[in-house]
């Protein structure tokens, strides 16, 4: 006996996104899902951020490592609102594990939420976590072939933000080649170029931040 | 890389949706797995083997049918669906103004029960 039933595997994740996504909208919150390979420099990027920011928009911080509490200690000697989830060997966040750690953020007293994913440049962008916008970090040490070999975080977010640009000069990556293949697998996504050691390219970034805050 | 969960969402959908029809027993499920879904078939088939023990689908088998990559060119307005993972132009024209709209669906179409 056949029976027809046309579900989405991955409703139940898809529900609770919508569910996060109404709460945050309640709120007045802005949340970025941050994405990137294992150490592309995410916390580093948040850590500049908040110290660029923090004094005009009150920032909390959700982390998703798969184990340890190293990245929420960075963030929470800035005196900001963090979280530390452990995924406990899954390998991206979903919409559930964001639903719990909420209850331990200030949502009253929060307009940008930062949630970082785990390093992995593939499963996060699968799984909505109620998100305004996913954005992405590529670091020049990963290599400029990237766009092409790992397509949907680049379909997926908003923002590529290119770090570690210091480390250049060092390397024989083409920068042209990373922001055309990205370019040609999105067209609408926003391209910044950072260094977080030097500090280099950050303005136009929080200025972003600042400029999609205001709207 | 986490087909384990996908493949217990499949579990419990179909579990759900077998008890709902008032039937005892698996014997398989269909699935439609695009193209671009992230999805490997055969760490799917291996971790939904596992899990199945023990529950009435415990003889059931998951029948894979792969969705193609589906867009449309915004220059020659064809609709396109195509084998490869990675397009970076419209097959039909050769254009780079195009939406992609299928690829990605990881969906439950049928269970057969007794
Ligand atoms: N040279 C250079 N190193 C950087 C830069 N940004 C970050 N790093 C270094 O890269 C390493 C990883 O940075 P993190 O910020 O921890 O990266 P992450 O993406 O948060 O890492 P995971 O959370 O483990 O995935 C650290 O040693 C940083 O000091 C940069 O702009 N230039
Ligand atoms: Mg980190
Ligand atoms: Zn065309």
């Amino acid at each position: 006996m056949k029976v027809k039933v046309v579900r989405r595997i991955l409703e139940a994740n898809e529900k609770i996104a919508e569910e996060n996504r109404r709460l945050f909208k309640e709120k007045g919150i802005f949340t970025i899902n941050l994405m990137s390979g294992p150490g592309a420099g995410k916390t580093s990027l948040l850590v500049r951020t908040i110290e660029a920011l923090k004094d005009k928009v009150s920032i909390g911080v959700v982390e998703g490592d798969i184990t340890g509490t190293d990245d929420a200690e960075r963030i929470n000697a800035l005196d900001v609102p963090v979280v530390q989830i452990n995924t406990e060997g899954a390998c991206h966040l979903d919409a559930n594990m964001i639903r719990e750690a909420l209850d331990e953020i200030p949502l009253n007293d929060i307009r940008l939420l930062f949630i970082e994913n785990v390093g992995n440049l593939v499963c996060p962008a699968e799984f909505n976590v109620g998100e305004d916008m996913k954005a992405m970090v590529l670091s020049i040490s990963e290599g400029d072939d990237k766009p092409l070999k790992y397509p949907l975080m680049f379909q997926e977010s908003g923002a590529l933000i290119i770090n570690k640009t210091d480390l250049l000069p060092h390397t024989d990556v083409d920068m042209e080649k990373i922001r055309r293949n990205a370019l040609s697998l999105n067209s609408g996504l926003k391209i910044f170029k950072i260094s977080c050691r030097t500090g280099a390219g950050l303005p136009d970034w929080t200025n972003y931040l600042t400029t999609l805050l205001a709207t | 890389m986490h087909e384990v969960s996908i493949a217990q969402s499949i579990l419990d959908i179909a579990i759900t949706e077998c008890r709902k029809a008032e039937y005892k027993r698996i014997n398989s499920i269909s699935l439609r797995i695009g193209k671009v879904s992230g999805i490997k078939v055969q760490s799917l088939l291996f971790a939904f083997d596992i899990i199945k023990i023990d529950t009435i689908a415990h003889g059931a088998s998951l029948l894979c049918e792969e969705g193609p990559v589906a867009g449309h060119c915004h220059e020659c307005h064809n609709n396109f669906a195509v084998a490869s993972e990675l397009i970076l132009a419209c097959p039909e024209c050769g254009g780079t103004r195009f939406s992609i709209n299928g690829g990605r669906e990881l969906d439950i179409v049928e269970i057969d029960v007794d």
